[in-house]
């Protein structure tokens, strides 16, 4: 079991534990099955890559996350404008809709990324206007809560506590489940490419005699 | 069997328990895919067979899922495992008398716990669904003696090096005991709540991930060198996949659960754990098509290779499901409909049928030194599970997707169930298609010990199969 690290890429065992596993690999036959010592083709490596960057990207809460009440605000606040009221005599609910979402654009909204990303209709913003105003009344964080169909609710998520000793209710972006993902990763890593680097370097193919 | 039991260890034959288990296997696999067939029909049909608690679905379908997980899928791996693992270690079976007590004990118990779930005595935990008592003889009277007789077969080889394909087999039995012991606490210390919810989905995640899934996968390991006569592409991969599934494969199981009040980072360490089951897939697959070189024809005219390519390549859309439908972005969407259901079904028979499949029949001809009594038989089994297996899962598939609208939009229920009445009716021709095909199965295996062929000495099954 001689480690050796000089060439940690090409092999981690010393000539002569190489040369021990070089023969028994030659010459033990497995219920008459053998194995060859091929590399992952560069193809498949690439592919896992991408696969581990995948894993990350595609799992942020910010896909499949419900829309916040808080976007919805700057809306809420438009519906009775002058502006939007003429649309709505003009063009009925489409056209008011169009004018909320045109207002709120003047005014570089600084949820414009998730209100693209959540649209919704007149009635829908009808269903939930009184419910975000008496909300806001009440001076909370609408941030906080979030759209279920017609309902605003205090957010599912459970953050860290708050100095009013209530639990932050936001979802971020990255919490500590990835960064041990991270670590998780590295270490697995870590630990197949030492047991793949203790076996004989990937250019040496064993002869199957009679196998 | 009954004769073995209590006979002399030297009177047994080698491998009388590998083919006790690999002919239970296919008799249970004709039922559980019967029970299948039939709760399918009532899914279908409303009406059919109605008045009788016993017969009602909700009586029904933990016993269609337990006769398949741990008749048909369970007993076929210890099939596999009664006679792979001494022959990748050039000796016999540790005990060949525990191995006809374990598949006695096991096919009495099995009865026993279907009877009890049948009669609604259950935890009411999906997946877990057996009450205790049957839990703790599942762990002792089946599992162990299993465990015992692989590991000390493993133990007493002839050989300096141990096969991939034992490397699974050993952790798998070792792993199966853990979850097993840990998933069911629920039920020894009454845990409730989230906890259970929990411990319930941890429980039905690593029977797939830590016992169906790297079994099968082992079981390819063993059947494509074997009948193509390669060797192994690469030993190197055999490692990334064997230690990938141990990694990624024992902890994504919040992912099951994206939409309770779990803490929000287990749901993130999970979801991206099961994105990366993807690892192992990709290993796996590459490593054994790669192994194929050379040698496709065998993928025409082998009907075992035909079996465990075809669950091979079963695995990309499998793990591509899998890996992605637990992700916050897509979960929401398909969370508790049927696409579910079809994401399960290319688990349990896609996947992992048709790589066990190939394992009993490979193995009771080599053992029974008898050759398949019909090959054409043997092709209408592949043709029927495959095509009936495909029914279902693209019928299921889209049902769940209408489901899924259907939620999301607040539709009616009703109008929901009328929407995918049509791809019930196809799940059940599909289902039904696959019991035909098991029940031509097990009659071709009853003719093979009765009539098939004598396999010359020094033979194997593949090499005659075109011979008359």
């Amino acid at each position: 079991m001689a480690w050796k690290f000089d060439n940690p890429l090409f092999s981690l065992s010393d000539e002569e534990q190489n040369d021990k596993a070089r023969k028994l690999w030659e010459a033990e036959g497995l219920g008459g099955i053998t194995e060859d010592n091929n590399r992952l083709p560069r193809p498949v490596v690439w592919l896992l890559g991408l696969t581990i960057i995948s894993a990350f990207l595609m799992t942020f809460p910010l896909w499949g996350q419900r829309p916040q009440a808080a976007i919805y605000a700057e809306y809420v606040a438009a519906m009775d404008s002058p502006r939007v009221q003429a649309a709505q005599a003009a063009g009925g609910d489409q056209a008011a809709m169009a004018e909320i979402v045109r207002i709120v654009r003047e005014g570089q909204s600084k949820y414009e990324a998730l209100q693209v990303r959540h649209p919704l209709s007149m009635n829908e913003l009808r269903l939930v206007k009184d419910q975000i105003i008496e909300l806001q009344n009440s001076r909370v964080d609408l941030e906080e809560y979030t759209i279920v169909g017609y309902k605003v609710l205090l957010a599912n998520f459970e953050g860290n506590w708050k100095a009013d000793g209530t639990r932050e209710r936001k979802q971020p972006w990255w919490d500590k489940g990835y960064t041990i993902d991270i670590f998780y990763v590295t270490y697995f890593c870590l630990a197949v490419m030492i047991a793949v680097k203790r076996l004989p370097n990937y250019r040496w193919q064993p002869v199957h005699h009679g196998h | 069997m009954f004769k073995y039991l209590f006979a002399k260890t030297e009177d047994i034959p080698r491998g009388s328990s590998a083919v006790y288990f690999g002919i239970s296997s296919i008799v249970w696999f004709v039922i559980g895919t019967g029970l299948g067939s039939f709760n399918a029909a009532k899914l279908a049909f409303p009406d059919f067979v109605t008045g009788s608690e016993l017969f009602s679905f909700g009586h029904m379908r933990q016993v269609h899922v337990m006769a398949v997980i741990f008749g048909w899928i369970s007993m076929a791996f210890a099939m596999a495992m009664m006679y792979i693992t001494p022959a990748l270690g050039n000796t016999k079976l540790w005990s060949e008398k525990l191995g006809v007590w374990n598949c006695f004990v096991w096919n009495a118990g099995l009865s026993i716990a279907l009877t009890c779930l049948w009669s609604g005595m259950s935890s009411g935990r999906e997946y877990s669904d057996f009450p205790w008592f049957i839990d703790l003889i599942i762990l002792f009277g089946v599992i162990v003696p299993l465990g015992i007789n692989v590991w000390m077969t493993v133990i007493k080889r002839r050989t300096q090096g141990i096969y991939t394909t034992n490397w699974f087999f050993a952790s798998a039995v070792f792993m199966l005991f853990i979850v097993l012991f840990v998933g069911n606490l629920p039920e020894y210390f009454q845990l409730t709540g989230l906890t259970e919810a929990y411990l319930t989905w941890w429980f039905a995640h690593n029977v797939l991930g830590l016992w169906i899934t790297p079994v099968a996968a082992a079981i390819a390991y063993y059947t494509v060198p074997k009948i193509t006569g390669n060797p192994l592409y690469s030993h190197r991969i055999g490692h990334l996949h064997f230690w990938s599934v141990v990694v990624f494969y024992s902890t994504p199981a919040a992912h099951h659960l994206m939409s309770s009040p779990l803490p929000e980072w287990l749901k993130s360490f999970a979801s991206v754990e099961g994105v990366l089951i993807l690892v192992p897939a990709i290993a796996f697959v590459s490593n054994l098509l790669l192994t194929m070189t050379g040698k496709w024809r065998f993928f025409v005219d082998n009907v075992e290779i035909k079996f465990t390519i075809t669950g091979v390549l079963m695995a990309i859309p499998l793990n591509m499901q899998g890996g992605f439908q637990q992700t916050r972005a897509i979960n929401w969407y398909i969370h508790g409909t049927g696409w579910i259901v079809a994401h399960a079904h290319l688990a349990l028979l896609g996947f992992s049928t048709f790589l066990e499949a190939a394992a009993v029949y490979y193995g009771l001809q080599t053992i029974m030194r008898r050759k398949l009594y019909s090959l054409a038989l043997a092709n209408f089994h592949f043709w029927f599970l495959l095509i009936g297996f495909t029914i279902y899962w693209i019928s299921m598939t889209i049902a769940g997707l209408i489901q899924g609208a259907g939620k999301i939009y607040e539709v009616p229920y009703i109008d929901v169930v009328i929407a995918e009445h049509p791809y019930m009716i196809a799940r059940w021709v599909g289902g039904t298609m696959v019991f035909t095909g098991n029940l031509v199965w097990l009659y071709n295996m009853w003719m093979t010990a009765r009539e098939g062929t004598v396999i010359p000495a020094g033979r194997l099954p593949h090499e005659i199969a075109y011979e008359r």
